[in-house]
């Protein structure tokens, strides 16, 4: 059986009404009861008392023998006491007061209670000692006057409690409509933060202690969630932020251990290619020696040996990737003087649709790396980004600056910061993945080998130095290396040594 | 005429470099290791030894250290075409060209040449260690 759950004020209010049902009629009949007999027993004895006194005035001095004054009595009785009937009887004579109703026959003999006789009229016959024989005061008095007292007694009862019940409804409305409403407002709150929300604070104005009590343990949960909930959030994105970091240097390292992979297999398959190109060229160099200058097969030949030159170049591409160039030359150099010739050397060779721009910073230290691998390696950046923007209009930006290190030692290292944007067709992050694997290119065949980047890899990393490429699709691509910072000690030591 | 011993275990390599020095009025004689050239240079006077470095069971620095050792008349010029194949052991500081020759150089090498090289500076580069013997 399905319960039914009533709001709290109707519950209350039901309640009131159900306990009145009960109290009030009660509560009617009884006061009722009390009431009525009260009125009866006072105009019983109101009836006795003024029979007696009656009837000590008929015994008293010697009204029994004077006819008037029996008559006088008798009429007193029905003017003054309430009576509708008396009458004296004696000896067979009766004498009655020609003031009473008419109505009434004869007398009965004394009713011992109200409303006994059913007519209205309440008897009480009182003896009358006189000198030698007994006489009977007869008196009828009216019960209408007092059943009407009672009935208006009623009545007003029932408008009174009729008041009260209106008065104690309508407080038990207005007390439990106030008592709800902070439960209300609990309700409320508690069920915002089950759903999530746990920004509504718990502020009940109730002076019910248990309320109050219960508003602050509430408010109090609330806090405890809050803060729970900052702390996993924080936590969670403590987490995130690792496993970001985490996935980022995994990223890192397969790319790493990549190009380690490319660039082992390269450095073997150059010694193969180099040991290969020694007797093409030394036979083909002397077989040319031994051909008269107009015989055909010279021009072949010649072609031969070209090409055999051209396959030892690649192959030193090859090995400058894999750090097979040999030892850069260290040396401390300013690279604002190399980007100046590279740009000098580059302003030459690009179209003039590619406009340059510079930011360079006015104070740079200098870099560990060497001068002629440098401008290597911004030309092959400066023509790559130029191939990028190929017949477009476009913006080669070159910018170098000072980076201020950070004390965090993971975030950022004090160093020398260079790089080439382009405005170009940019890369998908798939290209961008292997941007610097040799053989690796996005130009059509015939365009050029692919070695360009993967020989800027191999030199930068001779250098201690790092490359990163940012790349978006249709928006350009940006290159930047980061030179280390080289210790003031080390600077002073390298300056120094060729004065000296 | 000055006797050169060629040193490599490509034939193609050994061949091609005596076929430019038998040219150039040399007289040349070649072997494919190490143990060979120590043998061959016992039994016939030698002025030059030109040897490759990676090769197999005893490699080009090693033999090198030894020849200075045993022959101390005898010149020498190093080649190699870099690259980490052909080595029994991995040695990841030792990988690049630059630092084999500079090792050869270490070991006694009178003249370090990268491969491939042209007939011209083969022959001017065994003119230039046999020029500075004979000075």
């Amino acid at each position: 059986m399905a319960r039914l759950r009533a709001t709290f004020w109707i519950y209350v209010t039901a309640w009131v009404v159900m306990v009145h049902l009960v109290l009030l009629p009660a509560l009617y009949f009884g006061m009722g009861y009390v009431i009525r007999e009260s009125h009866e027993d006072l105009f019983i004895e109101h009836a006795r008392t003024f029979s007696r006194v009656l009837a000590d005035e008929f015994e008293v001095g010697a009204a029994m023998d004077s006819q008037k004054r029996i008559e006088d009595l008798l009429d007193f009785a029905i003017t003054h006491g309430g009576a509708r009937y008396a009458e004296l009887y004696d000896r067979g004579r009766s004498v009655r007061s020609l003031y009473g109703s008419s109505d009434i026959k004869e007398a009965r003999s004394t009713d011992l209670r109200f409303g006994e006789g059913g007519d209205g009229i309440y008897f009480v016959v009182r003896p009358i000692e006189h000198a030698y024989h007994r006489a009977e005061l007869r008196l009828g008095f009216d019960e209408q006057p007092i059943q009407e007292r009672i009935q208006l007694a009623f009545t007003r009862m029932l408008w009174l409690l009729a008041g009260y019940l209106a008065v104690a409804i309508a407080i038990a409305i207005i007390l439990s409509y106030r008592l709800s409403r902070p439960i209300q407002r609990l309700q409320a709150v508690s069920r915002a933060i089950s759903s999530g929300d746990y920004t509504r604070a718990l502020n009940v104005n109730t002076g019910i202690r248990e309320l109050h009590e219960l508003a602050a343990d509430l408010e109090a949960m609330r806090h405890e969630l809050v803060g729970v909930n900052v702390r996993l959030q924080a936590k969670i994105k403590e987490k995130e932020i690792s496993e970001v970091r985490r996935e980022d240097l995994q990223k890192q390292l397969r790319h790493r251990q990549r190009l380690e992979t490319v660039g082992t297999l390269a450095s073997g398959i150059a010694h193969e290619i180099n040991n290969v190109l020694v007797p093409i060229i030394l036979f083909t160099d002397s077989a040319l020696q031994d051909l008269p200058r107009s015989s055909a097969p010279r021009a072949n030949l010649e072609r031969v040996l070209a090409a055999a030159r051209r396959a030892k170049d690649i192959v030193k591409k090859i090995l400058t990737f894999s750090r097979e160039l040999g030892e850069a030359k260290l040396a401390l150099i300013d690279l604002r003087e190399v980007v100046a010739e590279s740009l000098h050397l580059f302003s030459v060779l690009a179209p003039p649709t590619i406009e340059i721009r510079t930011e360079i910073d006015e104070s740079i230290p200098l870099v560990r790396a060497d001068a002629t691998l440098a401008s290597h390696l911004l030309m092959n950046l400066f023509t790559n980004a130029y191939q990028a923007m190929e017949g477009a209009k476009g913006v080669l930006t070159i910018g170098l600056r000072y980076q201020e290190g950070d004390d965090d030692p993971g975030i950022a290292r004090p160093g020398v910061e260079f790089w080439v944007r382009d405005t170009g067709r940019g890369m998908d992050s798939a290209t961008v993945e292997r941007i610097f694997e040799p053989f690796f290119t996005t130009r059509s065949v015939g365009q050029g080998a692919g070695l360009g980047l993967s020989v800027v890899h191999g030199i930068v990393e001779s250098f201690g130095a790092s490359i990163t490429v940012e790349s978006k699709i249709a928006v350009g691509t940006t290159f930047r290396i980061f030179f280390p910072a080289v210790a003031r000690a080390e600077v002073i030591g390298d300056v120094a040594a060729p004065v000296v | 005429m000055q006797n050169i011993l060629v040193v490599d275990d490509e034939p193609d390599v050994r061949d091609s470099v005596k076929y430019v020095l038998d040219r150039a009025g040399y007289s040349v004689r070649t072997v494919e290791s190490a143990m060979d050239a120590f043998a061959e240079l016992a039994r016939h006077p030698t002025d030059l030894v030109i040897t490759d470095i990676i090769m197999p069971q005893i490699n080009g620095v090693e033999a090198i250290e030894s020849i200075r050792k045993a022959f101390p008349s005898v010149r020498i010029i190093a080649i190699s075409g870099g690259g980490n194949f052909g080595v029994a052991e991995y040695h990841p500081t030792a990988i690049t060209t630059t630092a084999y020759l500079a090792s050869a150089e270490k070991a006694g090498a009178h003249l370090v040449l990268t491969k491939p090289f042209e007939s011209v500076e083969l022959i001017r580069s065994v003119e230039q260690v046999l020029g500075v013997g004979h000075a």
